[in-house]
This record gives C-alpha cells, structure tokens and sequence, in this order.
C-alpha cells in the first residue's frame, strides 16, 4: 500500500515555466533552504514564481510547490502552467497530500530533489502540519528533506508565520536554514 | 538621499501609498501618482520620471496602452509593469510595448531594489 501510495507522490511531470523576459530578482543560491518570516506568504510565492519564470547564467530551473492554498488559484495568481502543486488537505484527489502524512510528503521532496537540476521547492503550510503532527516530527521532516538539498542544485523556500510558533522553534526551523537575504526576523 | 524622479500609475490609492512608502524607505523621495491612463501621460510628459511603475490593469485604458504612449513621448523610459496576477500574455504584451521588466503586486523591498538597481544606469 505504501508504496503505491509513494509511486503515486512521485513529482511527474515537473517541467520547466515558459520564458517570461523578465529580470531575475532574488538572488537565492542552489543548495540552500531558505525561511521567510512572513505572513501571508506573498515574498515566497514572489520569490518561487519569479525563480522558476527566469534564467540564471543559462540555466531556467523546474519547480515544485506545496501549499495550504487551492492548486488552482496558485496556478492562476502565479501563472504557473507546467509546475507540479500539492495541496496540503485533508480532501482525496490526485495532486493532494495529507497533512498528517509526513511520509509522503518528505518521499515526494526528495525524489523531486533527487530528480531534477536546479529545483526550486515551496514549502508552504508548515503551520497546517505542526496543527496536524507535531513540531519535532515536523522539523525531522524538514531536516531530512534539508539533507538532500544540502548536496544539490536544488533550493528551497519555506515560508513561515512567526505568530504560530514559539521563539524556540523559530530558531530550530533556522538552525540548518538561512533567512531570506534582506527580511528582517520578528 | 536618491534623487531619481520616480511616477506611480496606479488607481488604486492603498497600493500608491504601499509604493511610495517602500520607495521612501529605499531613499527615493521624488515620487509622483497618477491614477489613470491621461494622468500618467499628462505627469509623465511634465515631469519625465526615469522610472515609472505602472498597474497593467487600469480603468479605461489599460497599462500597456500608457506604456506604449510614454515610449513614444520617451523612447528611453524606464517603465516597469506591475499586476496581481502574473498573466503571461499580458507581461508579453508589456514587454513588447516597452515595459524593461515586471513586478508582481504586493511588491517587497526585494523585488524593488532589485528591479530599480538593474535598471538605474
């Protein structure tokens, strides 16, 4: 069963946005994960959207989002056509990801990570899964899928509202993390 | 203190203020509003800002039509689109017109500075 289920997570069809010739506006190195302070998510999903539509010395990245929002209206507002998004919901349907399932999410990750040259993930919805998990097994999860970045051209951004979490744990989330270049902390 | 001549056409007032004040705090001071199709060609052809944002999605007639008229008045103009949404045929069509790149509303003072350091000569 599991491992239909980790067949069926499997990032297909990540595929590189249409050129948009515009300018590259963050400049966010490959083999990092980022954590943004923020809420809403507005400079992450800028920043993931701006990414994936640009070049960088040639290279165009693919990307993969995750989100609490609706797939559809991401689409829509971000205009991504070819991008890979799993929503974060408690609802069955393709392209969905229970939010108390960690195991599917992290495998999906990092076969994404494993997969592709020059990734570029959002992690939207951290808050929905500590509510759902908890905040040690949540951060594991992180960290596990930090580990696979660590060692490739893939980067990710991981947006996270500062009101949900204690101190402690913002600074857990940023201990193997970078903040954003240019937001300040709370 | 930066003294470039900046224009904001927008119609919305809340989001002409968001601008300005991620532009003051970038320490640019000369900046002047317009909120439709004839006050942006009427301040720009007045004042000849080296940038201009402009909102794609106006009343009346639309950003990329105040983005071709102020091409034609300045044909070195800076202008900068900007939306809500990002609609790749609309950004297209901005571009073509003129526009030198694209910011996705609510800007950051990332984004900002990256677009007005990449286009200051």
């Amino acid at each position: 069963m599991s491992l239909f289920l980790f067949k069926k997570s499997k990032a297909k069809g990540a595929d590189k946005e249409s050129s948009l010739g515009i300018s590259r506006k963050y400049k966010l190195l490959p083999g990092r994960a980022y954590v943004v302070e923020e809420s809403p998510p507005d400079m992450s999903f800028d920043a993931f959207a701006n990414l994936i539509n640009t070049h960088d010395e040639g290279k165009k990245p693919v990307g993969l989002a995750v989100t609490r929002q609706h797939p559809d209206l991401v689409r829509q507002k971000y205009g991504l056509e070819r991008t890979p998004i799993y929503w974060l919901a408690t609802k069955t349907g393709p392209d969905v990801i229970a939010p108390t399932n960690l195991g599917i999410l992290t495998h999906t990750l990092i076969n994404f990570v494993e997969e592709h040259e020059n990734g570029v993930i959002l992690l939207d919805g951290i808050e929905y899964l500590v509510s759902n998990n908890d905040f040690p097994k949540v951060l594991r999860m992180i960290d596990q899928v930090n580990d696979h970045i660590s060692q490739s051209s893939t980067l990710m951004i991981l947006p996270v509202d500062p009101r949900a979490f204690e101190t402690k744990e913002v600074a857990l989330l940023e201990r193997n993390m970078e903040r954003m270049p240019g937001v300040g902390g709370i | 203190m930066v003294t470039l001549k900046i224009l904001v056409v927008d119609d919305s007032e809340a989001f002409r203020k968001v601008m300005i004040e991620l532009l003051v705090r970038a320490g640019f001071h000369d900046i002047l509003e317009a909120e439709s199709f004839e006050q942006a060609v009427e301040v720009f052809r007045r004042e000849r800002p080296k940038f201009t944002f402009v909102d794609m999605i106006l009343p009346g007639k639309s950003g990329v039509e105040v983005t071709k008229s102020i091409i034609a008045i300045d044909p070195s103009a800076t202008v900068i689109a900007m939306s809500s949404i990002i609609n790749k045929t609309m950004i297209r069509q901005s571009l073509d017109a003129g526009a030198k790149d694209f910011l996705l509303k609510p800007t950051n003072a990332i984004a900002l500075s990256s677009v007005l350091e990449m286009w200051s000569d």
